[in-house]
């Protein structure tokens, strides 16, 4: 005889003050109950900035299983906007590797061609702890990434369930975003992060000059008033 | 200057319920068409917190472009109430018809046919069989309750939160007493317009001392919107409060922000916020208005040892956290919901309260008059509570409130700020952490 144990239990979802009980399996994830959350309430407006709060005040993490996150049954929890979801949080990473970026950046440009490296990180996490030079072609210009190498590069990202945080290129004089940056950023998620270095990374390396904007939902770049609005420097 | 270009930011938020096929001007007459009658007793209005309810209430109504209609006995105004203007109560509310947003009437008609009435205290006359709640409260707890489940109490509180409390309950019944008039998109969003039968909400008594000045020191305000202006509307009609301080901001005020600025006029369209934010005050309020950006963009200005903060641009609050250490109040709001906090030397910052920059800033804010009042209230009693040497205790350092369905449990929460690893501010309970 097979003995089927019910683990199914419920929390109480509270949203605009009205209370809803919401049945969640413990090896579920808390996006999937976050899902079912919004759809209750039939929430169509801004849906993907909220977040599930416990009463401690400490936010659901989504990467979990309703399991691992701790919740319990008839535990309360808030739905309220949180942040633009897509990478939208800050991201932390080590000075050194600001500075690797700026040693690959001068080396390969050269104080004439402009150069690429994407920052990385584990895709559930805000946290970049990896560094990627791509084959490209470059000039004083700009730089063309090669489709063969982007292919083996998107294919090991998934295998290894890490994500791209940052894109950082160099210009040749002024650091800003051109209509090209705009148009064809590596990732197209909104809170995707793009740093801009002038004269081709041959000055500090520091990203105080740099321009760092955050790609907007609406499809828009966001120039940051400064990278602390995107990064901590550990 | 038309009504939808001065409601257009409460049609907005009815927009995120309302069926897509109404058009904003249907939603708008629709506000407008609302006939509210507001009555009392002359023992309630010989009170200044009666007096404050109906000041407030008749403020909040009017802002949402609804008709209001008095019938109450005159009596003169105890203790100013800007930036009503007047000395008797009838003279002060009936002279500002159509002057907080220009289509909104008050009047004291005796052939004022009301869809809603609201009692504050009590009536001795005979009240029509149309939805009635009755406003009762004390110093600091205020509640609405139908007609048939509350008795009338004549008001005799000493001190106007509860009273400002009840009347942003009511504003909220009248609210949805529209919404429940409009299709929804979804049917099941009905249940945050029902009407409640009775609610109430409790800021819990503090100790204030009877007939002294209660000095709250040098305060600055950051932004001279909707929160800063509803909490000094608040703080104004608080007895015996003296301070004086800075407020910021660089906005110019427009139509659209009629609908929810407390303190402001329709002919102070086109004047700098700051300056409406400090000419109306009380005269123990009193604030040098500074127009330009907010202090956190600059390093030479130094913040006073409280601050207040109502700016909507997330980034901005870290900053000004960043160099207000002592004690910061933020207010804000979200849709319907309210959010108030208070930040102090090792306690959780706004930084690992409000983590992400939303980027919402840059467009329309959907928002009504009386979830932007709740907002400043919630602010101006952590003002009072730390002037006064009672803080609220860390679990009560977030107030997460939705005032829809105050008839509910959860409607108005009371949480801990949970310090973050990545806080953007860096404060020390963060850092704690690492």
């Amino acid at each position: 005889m097979t003995v089927v144990v019910e683990k199914k239990f419920a929390v109480d979802v509270v949203y605009n003050g009205v209370t809803k009980p919401i049945e969640v399996q413990p090896e579920e994830q808390v996006t999937a109950l976050l899902h079912k959350a919004i759809s209750s309430f039939g929430i169509t407006q801004n849906a993907h900035l909220l977040s599930l709060y416990r009463q401690d005040g400490s936010l659901v993490p989504e990467g979990e299983s309703v399991e691992r996150a701790g919740l319990m049954p008839n535990e309360v929890l808030l739905l309220r906007p949180n942040t633009v979801k897509g990478g939208g949080g800050l991201l932390q990473l080590a000075c050194s590797i600001v500075h690797k970026a700026f040693r690959i950046l001068r080396e390969c440009g050269r104080g004439e061609c402009e150069c690429v490296v994407y920052w990385t990180g584990p895709a559930h996490e805000s946290l970049i702890d990896g560094l990627e030079h791509p084959d490209h072609q470059r000039s004083a210009l700009g730089y063309q990434v090669n489709d063969g190498w982007l292919t083996t590069f998107w294919k090991a990202l998934g295998a290894s369930k890490r994500s791209i945080k940052a894109q950082i290129h160099t210009h040749p004089t002024e650091a800003f975003h051109s209509a090209t940056d705009d148009e064809w950023p590596i990732v197209s998620q909104a809170g995707f992060i793009s740093i801009v270095i002038p004269d081709f990374a041959l000055g500090q390396p520091s990203l105080e000059n740099a321009w760092i904007g955050r790609l907007h939902i609406n499809g828009k770049w966001q120039k940051l008033a400064s990278m602390r609005e995107a990064l901590i420097l550990a | 200057m038309t009504a939808l270009a001065e409601l257009d930011r409460m049609i907005l938020l009815s927009r995120d319920h309302v069926a897509p096929t109404l058009s904003d001007d249907e939603i708008c007459q629709q506000f407008q068409s609302l006939k509210v009658l507001c009555v009392s007793d002359p023992h309630s209005l010989s009170s200044h917190s009666a007096q404050t309810v109906l000041f407030t209430l008749v403020a909040l109504l009017s802002r949402m472009g609804m008709q209001v209609g008095l019938n109450l006995p005159d009596t003169a105004v105890l203790l100013p109430q800007p930036p009503f203007l007047g000395s008797s109560l009838c003279e002060a509310l009936l002279a500002s018809r159509r002057k907080l947003v220009t289509e909104a009437t008050v009047r004291s008609d005796s052939d004022f046919k009301a869809d809603v009435i609201f009692v504050v205290g009590d009536f001795p006359g005979k009240l029509h069989d149309v939805p009635c709640w009755y406003l009762t409260g004390s110093d600091w707890l205020g509640s609405v309750a139908m007609r048939g489940i509350a008795k009338p109490e004549p008001w005799s509180a000493r001190l106007p939160v509860g009273a400002m409390v009840s009347a942003a309950l009511a504003a909220c019944e009248a609210f949805k007493f529209v919404m429940r008039s409009l299709p929804l998109r979804n049917p099941s969003d009905a249940v945050f317009f029902e009407p409640s039968f009775s609610s109430s909400w409790n800021f819990d008594r503090i100790t204030v001392p009877l007939g002294e000045r209660i000095d709250l020191g040098f305060v600055d305000f950051v932004s001279a919107g909707a929160i800063s202006q509803a909490a000094l509307f608040a703080l104004s009609r608080f007895p015996g409060i003296e301070m004086s301080g800075r407020i910021f901001d660089d906005d110019i005020t427009e139509a659209s922000n009629l609908n929810r600025n407390l303190l402001t006029v329709a002919t102070d369209l086109g004047e700098p916020k700051v300056q409406i934010a400090s000419k109306h005050c009380s005269v123990g309020v009193r604030l040098e208005p500074v127009f330009g950006r907010c202090p956190g963009h600059t390093s030479d200005t130094r913040l006073a040892r409280r601050v207040v903060v109502g700016v909507d641009d997330i980034p901005s609050r870290w900053r000004i956290q960043e160099r207000a250490p002592n004690w910061l109040a933020v207010g804000g709001t979200s849709h319907y919901s309210v959010s108030s906090s208070v930040h102090t030397p090792g306690s959780p910052c706004s930084g690992c309260l409000h983590p992400i920059d939303d980027d919402g800033g840059e467009g329309r804010i959907p928002t009504v008059s009386f979830v932007s009042f709740w907002a400043g209230l919630a602010t101006t009693v952590r003002l009072l509570r730390d002037a006064l040497g009672q803080p609220y205790p860390p679990e009560r350092q977030h107030l997460w409130l939705t005032p829809l369905r105050m008839d509910l449990l959860h409607a108005g929460m009371w949480i801990p700020v949970a310090p973050r690893r990545d806080c953007p501010a860096h404060c020390l309970a963060s850092i704690s952490m690492i």
